[in-house]
């Protein structure tokens, strides 16, 4: 990575007796685009407010392009932020909105002007400058937010969950509409969501968070298929978890339930005896006999879901409830509840989790 | 039959409200023998004191709600950003003007503020005008401060906080641009109602000895026959234009732009 632009530094916070946010550290690259992902209550929103300076660590540093900025004051910072509320100013118009930066900035009219047009043709808004808030739908509105965050060129923006309002068109519409324009104007930006698919689609890298600490942090394709712990496992995307008992560490081997298969190399220090827990994405599990497939395991089938292009198969494997996907094909029913069948998969595939 | 005993028991309420109006605005009407006229208002109007007593009240009426804008926007403010759970407190301080008789409080400041006093503002003219408006300022807060209250509570007081002090705002930026603005209708109603409780105020004038609009009528009732119906009829109308004002700005008023769920 090259030379960190935002650097977060053993940053802890308390609430009382309560700790949210705790060591907590973080590099992030001029005009990379990070997201902290996370379940409600991780702390990833108490981090983006600690970088914005709304709350100020217990403990630690926040340095932005070389500055401390931790004790600074919020509107010293020079942060762009964009809420999940919108947060638009209700008296204001759409460019009026968008100016108040600037204004505040002490910027003269006519460049203050120039500027609100320019971001207004940037969010693909430019007639509505004159228009109020309410006037606006949510998308509108919150690209709108956008707008007024970026207009003052802030040396960071911030976006805390600012697309969990919306519905899902605009939702995936305005997300795709704020990397490209992330991507244009080379703003480093932290982007704070619960939602994975927005998390891995969008970001350069993924912060996974949990109980107030980074449990992962890497590229989402690094996040998705090779997570460092159960909890990341588990939280980003759909996991089959078998768990089974090593019968040869040294050749690799795990007993399931429903039978043996091999790891060869995967197992790390576990010795014989010890339970593991394996953990396998549904797209690398097929049903029946897949070409490649080195491991086949037999079971039933336990629950049918129709999704439209794709069909979602619970296969009961011994105790565990295996899930997989098909594609929907029209020549082809779906496999019915309670028939025999078998799962196929490349035991490289397989994850040990932690 | 239910309907009826609603609509009956309006016309009785209404019966009751609006007859003695009816009969005070007939008898301000009846100075001159015989005849309806309006001799009582055009000599109450005439009259200097009545002009000097009324501009008197119209000026304390807008000190005090100057003084009482500047003091309850940022106090309400504050509490909902800063600390909410003090709310229940501020709320019974600002009660307390309802319960606390007027007199006790213009006797407290004579007692505190006399001329032999450490503040000796009851000393001069200004001093005691000052005194009144605090006075005025206290009896309008708890109506005030609820208003304002209420039109904080329609906004996101502390997110729109937020996004205004990350684009670079300070506390009085985002006072008198954010959150004035957003909550005028609410401020310009408590402003209605200190105006009409003050040009009818009359113990703290009457005992602080200024020359206000609320002695003078009652100076006026005491000496005269149709001159103090004209009056009340003038100070009614008053009260109820500022009424009448506060229905229309409360229409005016922004709307809130939708919010996410």
């Amino acid at each position: 990575m090259s030379e960190s632009f935002l650097s977060i530094r053993s940053v802890r916070k308390s609430f009382g007796a309560t700790t949210v946010v705790q060591d907590f550290n973080l590099e992030v690259a001029p005009g990379e685009f990070v997201s902290f992902l996370g379940p409600s209550g991780c702390g990833k929103t108490t981090v983006l407010r600690m970088v914005a300076g709304f709350e100020t660590p217990t403990s630690g540093a926040i340095v932005v392009a070389g500055k401390d900025v931790t004790r600074l004051r919020p509107n010293q910072r020079n942060i762009g932020m964009v809420f999940q509320a919108y947060a638009l100013f209700p008296n204001l118009t759409v460019a009026q909105n968008v100016g108040f930066g600037l204004k505040v900035a002490g910027m003269g009219r006519a460049d203050i002007d120039a500027r609100v047009k320019e971001m207004l043709a940037l969010i693909k808004l430019p007639e509505f400058g004159d228009r109020y808030p309410y006037q606006l739908s949510g998308g509108q509105q919150q690209r709108v937010a956008l707008a007024r965050a970026l207009a003052p060129k802030p040396k960071l923006l911030l976006l805390d969950e600012p697309l969990s309002a919306l519905d899902a068109k605009v939702r995936v519409s305005l997300r795709d509409e704020i990397r490209l324009i992330q991507k244009n104007l080379g703003i480093t930006t932290i982007f704070v969501t619960h939602d994975q698919e927005e998390a891995l689609s969008i970001s350069d890298r993924i912060v996974v968070m949990y109980g107030g600490k980074a449990e992962q942090v890497g590229a989402p394709f690094e996040i998705y298929n090779r997570p460092q712990s159960k909890f990341v496992a588990n939280f980003v995307g759909t996991l089959n978890v078998l768990e089974g008992t090593v019968s040869d560490a040294a050749a690799g081997k795990v007993a399931l339930a429903s039978g043996e298969i091999a790891l060869p190399g995967h197992l790390g220090g576990a010795r014989n005896g010890d339970a593991v827990s394996l953990a396998l994405r549904p797209e690398a599990i097929a049903l029946g006999q897949r070409a490649g497939a080195d491991t086949r395991l037999a079971g039933k089938i336990a629950d049918v879901h129709f999704l439209g292009s794709v069909i979602r198969v619970k296969v009961a494997v011994g105790e565990s409830i295996v899930s997989l996907d098909t594609f929907n094909s029209p020549s082809a029913p779906p496999p019915e509840i309670g028939q025999p069948t078998q799962i196929s998969f490349s035991a490289s595939d397989l994850l040990v989790l932690s | 039959m239910r309907r009826l005993w609603a609509w009956g028991a309006l016309f009785l309420g209404l019966l009751y409200f609006v007859l003695p109006l009816i009969g005070m605005t007939e008898f301000s009407l009846k100075m001159r023998r015989g005849e309806y006229s309006f001799d009582a208002y055009a000599k109450v109007l005439g009259d200097p004191r009545f002009q000097e007593t009324f501009s008197y009240s119209v000026a304390m009426a807008l000190f005090t709600i100057a003084f009482g804008v500047l003091l309850v926007v940022p106090t309400a403010y504050w509490v909902r950003l800063k600390v909410p759970r003090a709310r229940p407190w501020i709320e019974f301080v600002t009660l307390l003007p309802l319960v606390i008789p007027a007199i006790v409080i213009v006797f407290g400041y004579i007692r505190l503020y006399n001329t032999s006093s450490w503040l000796p503002l009851t000393g001069t003219a200004t001093g005691t005008n000052v005194l009144l408006m605090f006075g005025y300022a206290t009896l309008a807060l708890p109506y005030m401060y609820r208003a304002v209250d209420t039109g904080l509570r329609t906004i996101d007081v502390a997110t729109l906080t937020e996004a205004a002090q990350s684009l670079g705002a300070g506390w009085g930026t985002i006072l008198a641009r954010i959150i004035l603005p957003n909550v005028l209708v609410a401020v310009l109603s408590g402003a209605f109602l200190t105006f009409a409780i003050v040009i009818g105020e009359f113990t703290m004038a009457a005992l602080l000895n200024r020359p206000a609009f609320g002695p003078y009528m009652q100076l006026l009732g005491a000496n005269r026959a149709y001159e103090p119906a004209a009056l009340a009829v003038i100070s009614f109308s008053i009260t109820w234009l500022c009424m009448g004002l506060i229905q229309i700005v409360s229409r005016l008023a922004p709307k809130p732009p939708s919010q996410p769920n």
